[in-house]
């Protein structure tokens, strides 16, 4: 009906059931400013670009090995996982998390996963050098003429959501930002309906 | 893919002729939410499909007391669009057969049910009731052959089941709709339709005389 469909999906808080950033935060104990700027990015009051470079120069100290293993042991939306996982080639997930931090837990969605780069020393973050933005990747997708399907929740996903063909904002770990309500398709609160949803779309 | 009907409920409208100051979805009715009367008829179908645009996130607020698994549908150009509107969009990735039932109507339990049950296509209808009223015009075995403004044999209230794939972007209402695919079968129920004040207060004592 719709042609080649390809899913793009949020990794926090659509396909985890926990933001990555601040479970981060908890491990090393640090009582920086981290969940307050994500609960910001979120709720849309701070760009994320610039929460996101700020979060990242607190965290990047730590040892990237330790976080990929945390991370991969973060817990998951097992029913979006298994659409994943039965839909491999149909799935993108893109985050504007770093590739280093979360190559692990790629490893166990299964799936084309995207993410930010940076340069490491000595086990840490040195710099940044690249920062996602999921807009160029529905763009990416629509050229090579899929019909793109993007689903997030956070001010990160809005323009990837204005240009996807169909947008679906999710609400399952907090609510969306409602930045992403104003132009979103769909809303659903639980994986269960979220998966009838995706279902109904292939 | 499930094989039951989707529902759409379409609550994206202002309500204005009604003049409650609030979407109709929201009226309140022998102290509950009207979409939670028809969240309670609905209660055995999986794939419910709310959609919102007034009020959105009020009439999201109030359907996530009742369940979470709903799937709400945005009509973000509610102001400007009719009911037809939200039916396609509510519609265009659902099951393949899809029922609407529009967030303003009052459907007794028993006929509810039924129509729940009923396979294939149909065009539901009621005893004129209401002041603002959609006809039909009921030709032989009780199939709809017309909608009329001026004139019928009952009230179109809806609901209908249709083929998703027969439904196409309009911006007019969900007769319009169903037009082109007429004669249909049409089965009569009991409803009410909550157009203007008097039409709430009429409903109200419609409830009144259900007798489970």
């Amino acid at each position: 009906m719709m042609g080649k469909v390809k899913f793009i999906f949020d990794l926090d808080g659509t396909v985890t059931k926990q933001e990555t950033l601040p479970t981060i935060t908890e491990h090393f104990h640090d009582q920086s400013a981290i969940v307050e700027l994500t609960e910001q990015m979120v709720e849309g009051n701070v760009p994320f670009i610039e929460s996101f470079i700020k979060r990242t120069y607190i965290l990047g100290k730590y040892p990237v090995d330790e976080i990929n293993e945390l991370l991969a042991g973060v817990e998951l939306y097992q029913k979006v996982v298994a659409f994943i996982k039965k839909h491999r080639s149909d799935c993108i997930v893109a985050t504007g998390n770093l590739r280093c931090w979360t190559s692990k837990l790629a490893d166990k969605i299964g799936c084309e996963f995207h993410g930010s780069e940076c340069t490491l020393e000595n086990g840490a973050v040195k710099k940044l050098t690249t920062i996602l933005r999921k807009e160029k990747i529905v763009e990416q997708m629509k050229n090579e003429g899929y019909t793109v399907v993007l689903i997030g929740e956070g001010n990160n996903d809005l323009e990837g959501m204005r240009l996807a063909d169909i947008s679906i904002a999710t609400g399952m770990t907090h609510n969306p930002a409602a930045s992403v309500l104003s132009i979103a398709d769909y809303v659903v609160y639980q994986e269960e309906s979220l998966c009838r949803l995706l279902n109904q779309l292939c | 893919m499930s094989t039951a009907k989707s529902v759409v409920l379409s609550c994206a409208g202002i309500g204005s002729r009604l003049g409650l100051a609030t979407t109709k979805a929201l009226i309140n009715i022998n102290g509950r939410s009207l979409i939670s009367w028809q969240l309670e008829l609905l209660r055995d179908v999986e794939d419910i499909r709310v959609v919102v645009g007034f009020q959105a996130n009020d009439v999201i607020n109030e359907v996530l007391k009742y369940r979470r698994d709903i799937i709400f549908v945005y009509n973000h150009n509610y102001f400007e669009t009719k009911t037809g509107t939200s039916f396609y969009l509510g519609a265009r990735h659902a099951n393949e057969y899809v029922l609407e039932v529009d967030g303003d109507l009052l459907i007794h339990p028993h006929d509810m049910e039924k129509l729940l049950k009923t396979e294939g296509e149909f065009i539901a209808y009621a005893d004129i009731m209401s002041d603002d009223a959609v006809f039909v015009k009921i030709g032989e075995g009780g199939v709809v052959n017309s909608f009329s403004r001026e004139i019928g044999d009952y009230e179109w209230t809806g609901p209908a089941c249709i083929q998703k794939k027969k439904l196409h972007y309009t911006s007019g209402n969900v007769f319009n709709q169903l037009e082109p695919w007429l004669p249909m079968k049409g089965i009569k129920i009991r409803a009410c339709d909550i157009d203007t004040y008097d039409d709430y207060e009429r409903a109200l004592k419609f409830i009144e005389s259900w007798d489970y």
